[in-house]
């Protein structure tokens, strides 16, 4: 990949690269597709049941079902509502989650772009997101979307500062932001991967990115039905699945990035193991950190908002923060 | 200056966390509620009105209904005020059948309680595990009655049924099962943190408070008044077992939560020895006249439901239909307090304080 | 700090290899134990038409009509109509508790559902057909031939 991304750019080159986008965008939407049935088979085996089954053999075509009786629906728009940035604003939650997948590497031949500033760049293209959110609860002309869009605006603004803030010691450590960089600079053996030496960023950028995904146990958005049903509520039909798809494909670009920058990437746990491919460790990393988010959808209640906002601000940035002043001062000490 | 509005909004009638068809009207300053108007009657269905054409053992699948999570409680506060104006006296069996039926009923609605209230706060696993708990009660009162959840089971002078062969050693086993699955739900959601922190606190009220709303049950013993209608004013066989009543001290929704998880501890410890006191055989039913006509006059009982203290109130003009008949209802009477208690929370603490109050809506409405 | 949601976590991942609790239900029926209340069976050559169903019946969803027996030689009434209305049926097991004959038994039946409110009207020969799963044990405990209570 990366031979093809440095010659220069023809119109062959540019068809090439173009088909590649797209089937990486399909292969992005089996994922959501197969996701969502893995997230109703793990919660409903924790629950005791069966999950879907009936739908196509095993209940695999479950989640074409839904998104077929989506399409159908009838595209309603508020009469009121701001019609161009209603439009709008599904399509500027969703294009940034498709974009911030391109600087995720696979392997070390499989990448799509290998920019110096990988992280940064994801970081910046994730922000955008919540500006769609807001637009939504905005131009929904409602007075429960808007409050819902902007408590979820809240919410996701004030998990990405530790979010962002929990990684730099990883570039610390690693020396740069390009993703594959840091996939290199992490050794062979599993307790050399950053999670390890870096524990305590590991801990604040997982809860912060669940927080990021609007996830149980921090689903206020989603789930405080009583007052608000969020920024969403005026969505029907296929701008409705662009929301969810959004909130899926994010759940693959922030479990794609934890194992990048955390989980080794493509290393195997041990050099021994390295006749399996590395796509394979990568794929596995990546299905086990999915699950643990099923996992703690299926366990943990909800936190309430003003308990969510003090969790933030009050104690995951301050750790965060000590994280970053404690790999400085390691690498100050020991590495220099 | 920025002027701002209060906000009115309804909670309900319609809505997941309001058990039933239940409207709250909450006038919002932001987010706090500054006042809380309960409205209720969305499911009145008239069940007194109605007692007053139909005789006596026709009012029982009626009372099944009203507070259709523990049917086995109603029906007993009926035949029991019948059987106390007529002087009636109920063979042994008889009883204690009544006796593991309502202990049984209890476990079964603290069950519904624990998984909703865990399913407001937004935990869906729990809701699953009580049910599947519970569905081994409900198949227990299915071989016994024949229903799963209105069971029409007592009649006045003792019981519909006997206890089916074998059904006295499923009892017996589900005791254990239960008592190692209250651990499970302990490890599961007791010592979760968020959890913790999202109930305690919540919802205080003191003694007096709570007296003088007339709150009973859970509600009542979470301020620190320990007050059974079992030990209290012992009715049925509650004066033979050994239980002890599980009291709070602060008076919010962890303790109420508390108390009930406790709650069903000491009815699986009654349970246990009432199997064991079973008696071989007797009667289901006692010597009852062909038509029940309790005499002229009037009575009232009480006995402890899951929900609190249900009493049946019954005046009689010597006819096979009551003149009237009421009955004070534990869900009605603990609502009382909910505009009081919401003044000054949030609304996600309305939905933590409603579903810690333990309301079943065909009981407020009747 | 965090044992109580870890331990929780361990809960929820154990029950994922613990036994199903649900049946797959229009796949597999569900057997209900023989004292099951549900969709009455009549048996129009027992009923004495003493008219005891009809008055117990908290709902009054039973209408029944007799007529003289045919037979000349005997005495008494048979049955001529006998009507069940189930949108206001609630399977209490009333009627049962008091038929002096058994005519009027519960079977372990209890599909009901229908496209239609009319279909919801059954009459004595639906009601005489629904003869399978019938109940053994019917207790009527409140026939009057028996004593007891009503």
């Amino acid at each position: 990949m990366g031979a093809w991304l440095n010659e220069s750019m023809t119109w062959g080159n540019a068809f090439v690269l173009f088909v590649w986008a797209v089937v990486f965008l399909l292969i992005v939407l089996g994922f959501v597709t197969y996701a969502i049935y893995y997230e109703r088979k793990v919660i409903g085996w924790m629950q005791l049941r069966v999950g879907p089954n009936r739908v196509g053999p095993l209940g695999l075509l479950q989640t074409v079902a839904d998104i077929l009786k989506l399409l159908i629906k009838e595209d309603t728009i508020p009469r009121k509502a701001d019609r161009l940035l209603f439009i709008l604003a599904p399509a500027l939650a969703f294009v940034p989650a498709f974009a911030v997948l391109a600087v995720i590497p696979y392997t070390e031949k499989l990448y799509f772009a290998d920019l110096n500033v990988g992280l940064l760049y994801y970081v910046a293209l994730s922000g955008i997101t919540t500006l769609g959110m807001v637009l939504g609860g905005w131009a929904s002309n409602n007075k429960y979307a808007l409050l819902g869009g902007m408590r979820s605006a809240a919410q996701m603004i004030s998990y990405e500062v530790p979010l962002v803030i929990s990684v730099v010691g990883v570039v610390l450590l690693s020396g740069s932001l390009n993703l594959r960089t840091i996939v290199a600079a992490q050794g062979d053996w599993f307790w050399q991967w950053n999670f390890l030496p870096q524990i305590i960023g590991f801990v604040v950028f997982y809860i912060a990115a669940v927080s990021e995904l609007n996830r149980t146990p921090f689903d206020l958005p989603e789930a405080e039905s009583e007052l608000v049903a969020g920024y969403h509520v005026e969505y029907s039909g296929f701008r409705f699945a662009f929301f969810m798809l959004a909130e899926y494909v994010y759940v693959y670009a922030i479990a794609a990035l934890t194992t990048v920058l955390f989980l080794g990437g493509w290393h195997p746990p041990a050099p021994f193991l390295d006749f399996v491919p590395g796509l394979v460790w990568f794929l596995l990393k990546f299905v086990a950190v999915v699950f643990s988010f099923f996992w703690i959808r299926a366990t943990f209640p909800r936190v309430r908002i003003d308990q969510l906002m003090g969790l933030g601000w009050k104690v995951l940035l301050p750790v965060a923060l000590l994280n970053v002043f404690l790999t400085a001062l390691y690498l100050e000490l020991f590495v220099k | 200056m920025i002027r701002t509005e209060e906000l009115l909004l309804n909670v309900g009638p319609q809505h997941p966390s309001t058990h039933g068809v239940f409207r709250i009207v909450v006038k919002l300053d932001g987010e706090v509620i500054t006042e809380a108007t309960p409205v209720m009657g969305y499911l009145h269905r008239g069940t007194e009105k109605l007692a007053e054409n139909l005789n006596y053992t026709q009012i029982i699948p009626y009372t099944d209904r009203m507070d259709y999570v523990s049917a086995m409680t109603n029906n007993y506060v009926l035949v029991h005020t019948v059987e106390k104006m007529m002087g009636l006296e109920v063979p042994l069996r008889a009883e204690f059948l009544r006796l593991i039926v309502m202990e049984l009923q209890r476990v079964a609605s603290h069950l519904v309680w624990w998984g909703t209230y865990l399913l407001d706060i937004g935990a869906m696993s729990p809701f699953l595990y009580a049910f599947r708990d519970r569905e081994m009660i409900i198949n227990l009162f299915n071989e016994l009655c024949g229903a799963r959840l209105t069971y029409n089971y007592m009649r006045v002078g003792g019981v519909k049924w006997d206890a089916p062969p074998g059904w006295m050693d499923k009892v017996e086993a589900f005791i254990p099962y239960m008592e190692k699955k209250l651990e499970e739900y302990d490890k599961l959601v007791s010592g979760n943190e968020i959890f913790l922190a999202r109930i305690r606190g919540v919802g205080r009220y003191d003694a007096d408070t709570a007296i003088s709303y007339g709150l009973s049950g859970a509600n009542l013993r979470c301020t620190g008044v320990k007050w059974d209608l079992r030990k209290e004013e012992p009715y049925s066989l509650y004066d033979r077992f050994e239980f002890d009543v599980p009291v709070g001290a602060s008076g919010d929704c962890y303790d109420r939560y508390r108390i009930r998880l406790e709650e069903i501890r000491q009815s699986l410890r009654i349970l246990k020895q009432a199997v064991a006191q079973f008696p071989k055989d007797g009667e289901t039913m006692g010597k009852v006249p062909r038509a029940i006509r309790p005499p002229a006059g009037e009575a009232y009982v009480r006995i402890e439901s899951p929900r609190g203290e249900i009493g049946c109130h019954i005046v009689s003009k010597g006819k096979a239909e009551p003149y009237r008949l009421k009955f004070r209802r534990p869900s009605f009477v603990n609502l009382g307090i909910l505009p009081k208690l919401l003044v000054g929370e949030t609304m996600t603490n309305l939905i933590t304080i409603l579903g810690g109050i333990d309301i079943v809506v065909g009981e407020v409405d009747c | 700090m965090l044992s109580g949601m870890l331990q929780g976590l361990g809960v929820t991942l154990k029950s994922m290899t613990s036994p199903k609790v649900t049946t797959s239900y229009p796949d597999e029926p569900i057997h209900m134990p023989d004292r099951f209340r549900g969709i009455q069976h009549f048996i129009p050559e027992l009923c004495i038409v003493c008219n005891q169903c009809a008055r117990i019946c908290p709902t009054d969803c039973i209408t029944l009509t007799g007529k003289p027996n045919p037979d000349p030689e005997k005495r008494g009434k048979v049955i001529d109509t006998f009507d069940i209305n189930f949108e206001i049926c609630i399977l209490c097991d009333l009627c049962t508790e008091v038929c002096p004959t058994e005519a009027i038994v519960m079977t372990n039946h209890f599909e009901l559902a229908t496209y239609s409110r009319d279909d919801l009207y059954k009459n004595a020969e639906w009601l005489t057909d629904n003869n399978t799963l019938v109940r053994k044990d019917n207790n009527n405990i409140g026939a009057p031939a028996k004593g007891g209570a009503k």
